[in-house]
């Protein structure tokens, strides 16, 4: 029987132990030595959100056709920033653990997971704030709230993707880093988080191709879904947009992302102790 | 030729992990602990580095590799019996630290296999994970956990370890703020907890002071009374001698000389004359 870096290895005992000290580890150092602890965990998205509420609502004065347009924004950056911290951490993880790596033998994606599972947490409690604002502005509660949980698996799914394929390829090429910043500069405006997607389909002739190409984007199809069954059924989604044919682009690249990235993320492995 | 190399190599992948199923395969009398056949590793050294894109691009032209393969090890094979206190030295550089690093899965053969039976604990440094950010009693959990033991099973320990490491008015200070001694004595108090069928130990008798060493010396004594497998890097012929039931002399990679503790030292302490 062969189980090399496989599934099975999450279940045994050993590796769930260190995987969950681990995650205990990281999030008790990541707001080591601030006076405000873990309220940065709530107070950084709020704070950027208020930066681009100011900016983008107020002085631009977009998204007035939209009902509830602060917490969609709102849950936008959440989002966001919940996808930038994760890939983020999990890009860096098997640098940072080289020392681990070198002196200890255990399935290397354990270290992968452990430094996403912060970013997991820090999501579930500003998804929190999301909800006490939504309530606070007038959102009804409904049934399908439920759905949001299976659309942040989805975007969790995919960062794990990203940062497996890039976190293997960053052990020997550093430069990944530096690259996977500025790219996700340009994918913040690739995606509807500031601007409402409406704005680009009125834009030009092109417009409904444009945000055709746009909603292709899984991370742009889950803000858009979330926003939907949270906020306001008012949201455009890809599932509206998109042609038949082209509706389950999004999912299947999110799996094509992480079976790439898995695969060679395995094959990858073995050297990561000698390399890093 | 490739192709069955290829086909080596994964073999030796699949008996690497099958820790828990080697058992049945011995029918010898005395079990090994420990089988190691045709260990090959090599590393590559940088030789030549591209300064830029350009260079990178002419030196990949002109077909130069940038990098010369260093044999680390070349063809190594030998078995460890249960029960077996065995001692491998070498000078630096030897390969000795890269054989315990594939002995403990930590890196891959090129060829050959290891066959492991029994559960494995390598101690390649102590005090592995220690993070100077959390406090003395975070570490011990920390580094538990890396040893494989749950937040329970350390519960029921921590009381002994934090005794014999003499740290108890410490253990909630950042390990930042620990001396280095006290640092080494918090790691080996946990270590010697650790129970594995067999044992890897890599120079871990370099660090402390003299009465650390005594303890050291101590903890040994009793690996070697109660029978325990354990494989031990190390400079010292006097831990070969007091210790080892067998020794392996690794020069350039190779096993120079194997068996009796004695001639082994001597053997190791002839390679300068």
């Amino acid at each position: 029987m062969v189980e090399v870096m496989g599934i099975p290895h999450i279940l045994c005992r050993k590796n769930r132990i260190l995987l969950g000290e681990l995650v205990k580890t990281d999030f008790k150092l990541r707001y080591q030595g601030s006076v405000l602890g873990y309220l940065w965990a709530v107070l950084r998205p709020l704070l950027t959100f208020a930066i681009l509420y100011i900016v983008f609502a107020k002085l631009l004065r977009m998204g007035n056709d939209i009902p509830h347009y602060p917490v969609y924004l709102l849950t936008g950056t959440v989002l966001w920033s919940f996808f930038t911290e994760c890939t983020g951490q999990g890009i860096q993880a098997i640098v940072q653990r080289g020392d681990l790596l070198r002196k200890i033998s255990f399935p290397k994606y354990i270290v992968v997971v452990s430094a996403t599972a912060t970013a997991l947490i820090n999501l579930a409690i500003n998804l929190c704030v999301v909800v006490i604002f939504a309530l606070i502005n007038g959102v009804s509660l409904s049934w399908s709230w439920f759905v949001v949980p299976f659309l942040v698996l989805e975007l969790y799914t995919l960062s794990l993707g990203i940062s497996f394929l890039l976190g293997a390829i960053n052990v020997k090429y550093r430069d990944v880093t530096s690259i996977w910043d500025v790219l996700i500069q340009a994918l913040f405006y690739a995606i509807p988080i500031i601007y409402p997607l409406s704005m680009v389909l009125e834009s030009s002739s092109f417009g409904l191709t444009a945000a055709r190409i746009i909603m292709l984007n899984p991370i742009a199809q889950v803000i858009q879904d979330v926003r939907y069954n949270l906020i306001t059924t008012e949201t455009i989604t890809a599932w509206e947009i998109l042609p038949g044919s082209l509706q389950m682009v999004p999912i299947l690249l999110v799996f094509l992302v992480l079976a790439l990235a898995a695969l060679f993320f395995r094959k990858r492995s073995k050297r990561f102790a000698e390399e890093v | 030729m490739s192709k069955s190399r290829k086909k080596v190599t994964k073999c030796s992948t699949n008996n690497i992990h099958c820790m828990d199923n080697v058992h049945t395969k011995s029918s010898d009398s005395t079990e090994f602990a420990i089988k190691a056949s045709h260990l090959h590793k090599s590393f590559r050294l940088p030789t030549e580095r591209a300064a830029g894109l350009k260079q990178a691009i002419f030196n990949w032209l002109k077909g130069v590799k940038g990098y010369t393969e260093q044999k680390v090890l070349d063809d190594v094979s030998f078995e460890i019996k249960k029960g077996e206190f065995v001692g491998i030295v070498g000078r630096n550089g030897s390969g000795k630290s890269t054989l315990l690093k594939i002995l403990a899965q930590i890196y891959y053969p090129e060829q050959g296999s290891v066959e492991i039976n029994g559960t494995l604990v390598p101690f390649i440094e102590l005090g592995v994970g220690f993070n100077p950010e959390l406090t003395g009693r975070e570490n011990v959990y920390l580094n538990g956990a890396l040893l494989g033991f749950s937040h329970k099973e350390m519960d029921a320990m921590y009381e002994e370890i934090v005794q014999f490491a003499e740290l108890e008015p410490f253990m909630d200070a950042k390990l930042k703020n620990y001396s280095s001694g006290m640092q080494v004595r918090l790691a080996f108090s946990i270590a010697i907890r650790a129970k594995g069928d067999i044992l890897i130990l890599d120079e871990v008798l370099a660090v402390g002071d003299a009465a650390f060493q005594e303890k050291c010396n101590k903890y040994f004594s009793s690996l070697k009374g109660s029978k325990q497998t354990v494989i031990l890097v190390t400079h010292s012929m006097d831990n070969v001698r007091q210790f080892c039931n067998r020794a392996i002399l690794i020069e350039k990679g190779k096993i120079a000389t194997e068996g009796n503790p004695e001639t082994v030292a001597k053997a190791y302490e002839g390679l300068w004359d």
